[in-house]
């Protein structure tokens, strides 16, 4: 855990103090964002934990101790340290910069050797072809791959992020930000993430503190702060389409109903019956293999009446009408648009196991708008 | 003057010829070596303190500026250093000093401070960044410097046959004195051999210092 208490920074000849009086306490094993618009300290908080900076006054503490006991050369070799700008060396190779680390722990080589292959292969990069490539020769994407591989050399319970994915390509970010997700799940670091992008805070953190002119605003989960934004500047800063931000933090299983009637494809001419005994709105239509594929609605099929091939042909057109238990709502939305449909079927891998409704959805949201 | 005259100067006067290169070298190889000894350390010094880097950079162009004649001249008037090797040395340790802090001191200041930043970050000392990073990633520009101050020890050093060094420029002064133009193509000839050779075998040097990932790219 980390701990700050009453963290000034005052840079000298400067009227406002960076940081301004700041209390915060970062959870064990989450991501906590620190996010805010260029100039709020988000970045000076960050690089007091690790002493790159010295705070003017207050204590940083890690897991309870003050960290200006320890030296910072042997305090920074324990926190992994990614920046934006990522700072490989040019002159090593790749396996010699992710080796930095563990060589100031003076590892023995052969542990060096395999701790760097593994954490090649962990970060997605092809083995053979990176080891011995300088940085010079990589991607950007590649390049903070290696950056993030060699803050996790040594294992360091606590990793410093500095805007790490800001320089490189939207597709890539969101790669690299989908694969720290993914590795965060079994690493369970403590990570400091530092980010201007409100999106990346809402997606990165499992909590988010927003900053401005060196004071914190407003602390908590992505969804108490979308859902209850503390003052105009927090309600600024996440935007008009706050509520449509916060759709990224649901899942289609979350509004899941149960499915109310299925049919098959030589019941499609009694359909409507069966869907009216059901007492439900829709129905979804099962091949001969008892798989999903399409869906009837109680207009539709008061629309074909009894021509059941041009029903048969609504139905099938709607054969991609389905989501996945682990669909975020947004995803989930752009389909119901896209086939004009108030439902979805919800799969569990290829077995349907529920559905979603554009009500379903909006009842949701307004729920916990409303909590 | 013909080729039989210069051949035949060359054979007369080897053993002088043998001697004076000798000299010549010696002069050279000493000042480059305590050049190196002191400025490299003034360069990586200077690169902590802006201010004192402004000052020393200032005074080392000013040094740069005085023609070497006046230069040992200057120091010849000097009781402790008079005729001889003491003020021919300091001489050419002096017009070092530009050249090569300013080459330290511009190498290390143009590594890429983010590279800097991030070893810092992840623990390494200033001694292991000044080693391991610094040195290695300004060596382009420092070694180029340090070729500049070769070549120009070399020609400076033969002038400073007027202050009693009896080297390669003793052929030049005297030739010209006596209008002995076998003589004086041979002081010329020989030193501009070894200005060139030196600096072609720093170049072959300079090939193999300079980190490879630096002369690398995608």
């Amino acid at each position: 855990m980390i701990e700050l208490e009453q963290i000034t920074k005052q840079y000298p000849g400067q009227a406002m103090p960076a940081v301004d009086k700041l209390f915060l306490s970062i959870p064990k094993g989450e991501i906590c964002v620190l996010v805010g618009p260029s100039g709020c300290g988000k970045s000076t908080i960050l690089r007091m934990i690790n002493r790159m900076i010295e705070p003017t006054s207050g204590i940083v503490k890690i897991n309870g101790e003050d960290v200006t006991r320890t030296d910072p050369d042997q305090l920074r070799m324990g926190i992994g340290y990614v920046i934006q700008q990522i700072g490989l060396l040019p002159h090593r190779t790749i396996a010699e910069n992710i080796a930095i680390v563990p060589r100031l722990y003076k590892w023995p080589k052969e542990k060096i050797r395999k701790r760097v292959d593994e954490l090649i292969v962990m970060m997605g990069l092809d083995l053979e072809k990176t080891r011995g490539k300088y940085p010079a020769q990589l991607s950007g994407g590649q390049m903070q791959r290696v950056g993030v591989a060699r803050a996790m050399a040594v294992d360091p319970p606590i990793m410093l992020m500095d805007e790490p994915f800001g320089a490189v390509d939207p597709i890539a970010r969101t790669h690299l930000q989908d694969e720290l997700l993914r590795l965060q799940k079994e690493i369970k670091k403590t990570i400091v993430f530092v980010t201007h992008d409100i999106n990346e805070a809402i997606k990165m953190g499992d909590r988010i503190a927003i900053f401005d002119a060196g004071k914190l605003v407003q602390f908590g989960t992505p969804e108490e702060i979308l859902t209850n934004p503390i003052n105009e500047f927090v309600e600024d800063f996440i935007g008009r389409d706050r509520v449509v931000k916060k759709l990224n933090l649901y899942l289609a299983e979350d509004a899941m109903q149960p499915i109310g009637c299925v049919v098959k494809g030589n019941e499609l001419h009694n359909v409507a019956q069966k869907m009216k005994d059901a007492g439900a709105q829709v129905a979804f239509l099962l091949n001969d293999e008892g798989k999903a594929c399409g869906q009837i609605t109680v207009s539709d099929t008061e629309e074909f009446g009894r021509d059941i091939e041009g029903l048969r042909k609504r139905v099938l057109r709607r054969e991609k009408a389905f989501v996945q238990t682990t669909t975020p709502f947004p995803d989930a939305l752009s389909l119901l648009l896209e086939y004009d449909t108030d439902y979805l079927g919800i799969l569990k891998g290829e077995e349907l196991c529920g559905m979603l409704s554009f009500k379903g959805i909006r009842k949701h949201v307004y729920r916990k708008e409303g909590e | 003057m013909t080729l039989s005259d210069f051949t035949s100067f060359l054979m007369k006067n080897s053993k002088t010829i043998m001697e004076y290169s000798e000299n010549h070298f010696t002069l050279v190889l000493l000042a480059v070596g305590i050049s190196l000894a002191i400025w490299v350390p003034v360069g990586l010094l200077l690169t902590k303190s802006d201010k004192w880097a402004a000052r020393v950079l200032a005074l080392a162009n000013t040094i740069f500026c005085i023609p070497s004649l006046s230069m040992f001249a200057i120091l010849v008037t000097i009781p402790m250093f008079g005729l001889g090797r003491k003020s021919a040395l300091l001489a050419l340790v002096l017009y070092a000093m530009m050249p090569l802090i300013r080459s330290v001191y511009d190498g290390v200041k143009n590594v890429d401070r983010n590279v800097i930043e991030a070893a810092r970050g992840m623990g390494m000392g200033t001694r292991r960044i000044l080693i391991e990073i610094l040195v290695p990633l300004g060596m382009p520009i420092i070694f180029a410097g340090f070729r500049i101050t070769v070549v120009m020890t070399t020609g400076i050093a033969a002038i400073a046959t007027y202050i009693g060094e009896r080297n390669l420029g003793r052929f030049i002064q005297e030739g010209l004195i006596r209008s002995n133009t076998p003589m004086m193509v041979t002081g010329a000839l020989i030193i501009s051999v070894i200005a060139i050779g030196l600096d072609t075998i720093l170049g072959l040097v300079e090939k193999r210092i300079v980190p490879k990932g630096l002369r690398i790219s995608r």
